[in-house]
């Protein structure tokens, strides 16, 4: 009995908290995550009648920009609720720590396990929450059945990346190498190499950010996957204009990224609707871990806001709430990183597009495993270090894997200033 | 003896006259605001260690960085390269242009002149965006022109070599006509008695281009090296848009890298020291040349 009128007293509180909100609340973002956040407006107006949202898309790069120019000048013209990538975030924390608010000032401590581990690693520093988690691009293999069905490939038999090589053989042989396995940006991105570092637990950096790990063993075994991949001639070379054009040409069996590209290829490619569908990333040896994770953001809140309350509800209902992630992921297919929207009756849909596979679950299941990595403020300094690199080895110049990641491990830190793990 | 303070001179101090202080006073507040203080600011800058956060000390870190710093290094070597190619090729073109443009021979001048001019009208990032089109490796036109006659393609934007020829061949595309036009106009000072005199001393046209023309142009010739270089140093459009400073750091230049470092890393005191070598070095080939080529004018 005292409890319930314990509860009742809370939540009449929070009810009457609710009313008084009011004002404007300002969103930067871009592109399809600006429309994904737009998408949670209405629920979040349920709740909180009297607060106006404003998301305005300003494109991904001058999201970046002007928030740098703002952290700058000291917090001058920064929005109420800030969008950031995970692996650009610590930069920020970094060079500007009283730009944006601590969010456990506001309470936000208590979704502390709500998210996987993984995507708190870039947003906290110390005791201090800077961000929070947003979407994430738990890594997958998306294949094409039919291609895969005429060279007499079994996606379900592709457990290791050496299996995944002898399928691209006979896929070379079924379609005369017109027909490639994946598509890898050589000498425009290292992300192949992220995905499978990540996988086997190794990184750019260690994950207290004090030391460059990218010479340890599992990035070699990464870096040589890559190469194997290019030797036996199972891939292509291409950029990101460049993939999309060969798949809606019929040129890729297969393509590996976060499942963010859920969106693409399905908008890009709507003909081809029933032919896809979706396998976890192949293992380093046989029982190994089967998922990694590239991209996703997450939401800031800039010190300099006059309505942090309401902004602060915000990111909540869009963030925090099984219904505002799995909001998104209808919208957009933005991939929910909070870690009930996975158990939601959408995520356990079949998708026709997808030859009625339930891809959500399939893609979501592999959160769990996804080791922790982390961007650390010198993310771009090494993924320029580690392009090179990986062109220059793919190229020939290193002999073998380890010593160039040895030399990339020196470069980067020169570049950072951060000692070379022993 | 008692010293006598010796009587004050009177006071006359010399008039120096206000008005115009007062008037120019708004532009020197805002040229020492915006102009003056952004660059002793960016100077001490490059002595601060930005990755060590707002309590980093004055130091030579980022300066001895420098000197070691592999990409610096990859950065400038590409920057002379495209120097070294691109800007002879380029002069020589316009002047050839210019000369061409000057003839009396040729109707319709001023339509000429204006289609030479007309690629500096077109917006940067649209014409960029046009020459990725052009040499995308696969659907590119110039591919297709290549196998037309019976040539073989080239990865033109995933090569190093030929992302340099890329990048050389669009700036040689916007900037000759701008040149030529400024070289046409230094042709155009050059008084025609001069010629008249050569030609009745028996100076073929040649010898007249040889020893006339190019002395006598010098100057303006010079004005364009000197702008030209202070341009390839400060490079950024081009390999900024149309190949990333890609593959790899194939055509980073000083002007990508310094923004590479500024606003991808958030670098900015390195990012000054950059800044600030890049002017060293303009301000060095600068001198150098008016030293070699300026002798008496």
């Amino acid at each position: 009995m005292k409890k319930l009128a314990l509860l009742t007293t809370l939540s009449l509180a929070s009810a009457a908290s609710a009313q008084s909100l009011s004002g404007t609340v300002t969103v930067w973002s871009w592109d399809a995550a600006a429309k994904a956040l737009e998408s949670t407006i209405p629920s979040f107006n349920k709740k909180y009648p009297n607060v106006k949202v404003n998301v305005v898309d300003l494109g991904n790069q001058n999201v970046y920009d002007r928030g740098l120019a703002g952290c700058a000048a000291g917090g001058a013209d920064m929005p109420d609720v800030y969008s950031i990538e995970n692996n650009e975030a610590e930069v920020f924390w970094a060079r500007f720590p009283d730009c944006f608010t601590d969010l456990n000032t506001l309470g936000a401590a208590k979704y502390a396990k709500s998210f996987p581990a993984f995507k708190w690693t870039e947003l906290t520093v110390g005791n201090k929450r800077y961000a929070m988690p947003w979407d994430s691009g738990p890594v997958v293999i998306f294949y094409r059945r039919d291609l895969y069905q005429q060279a007499g490939v079994n996606p379900t038999a592709i457990k290791t990346w050496d299996d995944f090589i002898a399928a691209g053989k006979k896929v070379n042989a079924k379609f005369g190498g017109k027909v490639k396995m994946g598509a890898i940006g050589n000498g425009q991105d290292d992300e192949w190499f992220r995905m499978l570092a990540n996988q086997n637990g190794c990184f750019y950096f260690d994950n207290t950010a004090t030391q460059i790990t990218i010479a340890k063993s599992g990035c070699v075994q990464a870096l040589d996957t890559v190469k194997k991949l290019f030797a036996n001639d199972v891939v292509m070379t291409s950029d990101w204009g460049g993939q999309i054009t060969a798949f809606k040409a019929n040129r890729l069996a297969s393509a590996m990224f976060g499942a963010w590209y859920e969106g693409t290829i399905r908008t890009n490619a709507a003909d081809q609707s029933g032919k896809w569908g979706v396998y976890p990333m192949p293992a380093s040896k046989a029982g190994g871990v089967r998922a990694s994770n590239l991209g996703g953001s997450a939401l800031a809140l800039p010190s300099s806001s006059k309505n942090k309350a309401a902004a602060y509800a915000f990111m909540e209902n869009a963030l925090a709430t099984t219904n505002g992630q799995v909001t998104m992921l209808k919208s957009q297919g933005l991939v929910p990183s909070l870690l009930t929207a996975s158990k939601d009756a959408y995520v356990n849909q079949k998708q026709p597009y997808w030859g009625n596979q339930t891809v959500w679950k399939t893609i979501l299941d592999t959160l769990g495993d996804v080791p922790a990595a982390r961007g650390t403020q010198y993310f771009q300094d090494a993924r320029q270090v580690m392009i090179v690199v990986q062109a220059d080895y793919i190229k020939g110049k290193y002999k073998t894997a380890q010593d160039a990641l040895n030399d990339a491990a020196k470069k980067i830190s020169a570049a950072t200033g951060l000692p070379v793990a022993k | 003896m008692t010293t006598v303070p010796p009587p004050a001179p009177p006071r006359r101090r010399p008039r120096v006259p206000l008005a115009p202080y007062l008037f120019i006073l708004p532009y020197l507040l805002i040229f020492a605001t915006f102009w003056a203080w952004p660059i002793v600011s960016s100077f001490l800058m490059s002595f601060k260690d930005s990755r060590l956060g707002a309590a980093a000390g004055y130091g030579l870190s980022n300066w001895q960085r420098l000197l070691t710093d592999e990409f610096f290094r990859t950065a400038l070597k590409n920057t002379v390269i495209i120097l070294v190619i691109q800007v002879p090729l380029m002069l020589s073109l316009a002047t050839t242009l210019a000369v061409a443009l000057n003839s009396r021979l040729l109707r319709a001048r001023g339509l000429f002149r204006f289609a030479f001019f007309a690629p500096l009208v077109v917006g940067t990032v649209a014409y960029s965006a046009v020459f990725r089109l052009l040499f995308n490796g696969e659907f590119g036109i110039v591919n297709r022109a290549l196998t037309g006659v019976g040539l073989p393609e080239v990865d033109w934007l995933n090569q190093p070599v030929p992302a340099m020829a890329v990048i050389i061949l669009a700036m040689t595309w916007r900037w000759t006509g701008y040149n030529a036009i400024i070289l046409l106009a230094g042709l155009q000072g050059i008084p025609e008695d001069v010629y008249e005199a050569a030609a009745i001393d028996g100076a073929t046209p040649w010898q007249q281009f040889w020893k006339m023309t190019l002395p006598l142009l010098r100057p303006t010739l010079l004005f364009c090296l000197v702008l030209s270089v202070i341009g390839t140093l400060q490079l950024f459009t081009e390999p900024a848009l149309i190949t990333n400073s890609g593959p790899g750091n194939a055509t980073m230049t000083l002007g990508t890298y310094l923004y590479q470092q500024g606003f991808r890393s958030f670098n900015f005191g390195y990012a000054s020291a950059i800044a600030y070598a890049v002017a060293a070095l303009a301000a060095i080939f600068s001198f150098a040349q008016l030293r070699l080529f300026g002798r008496d004018s």
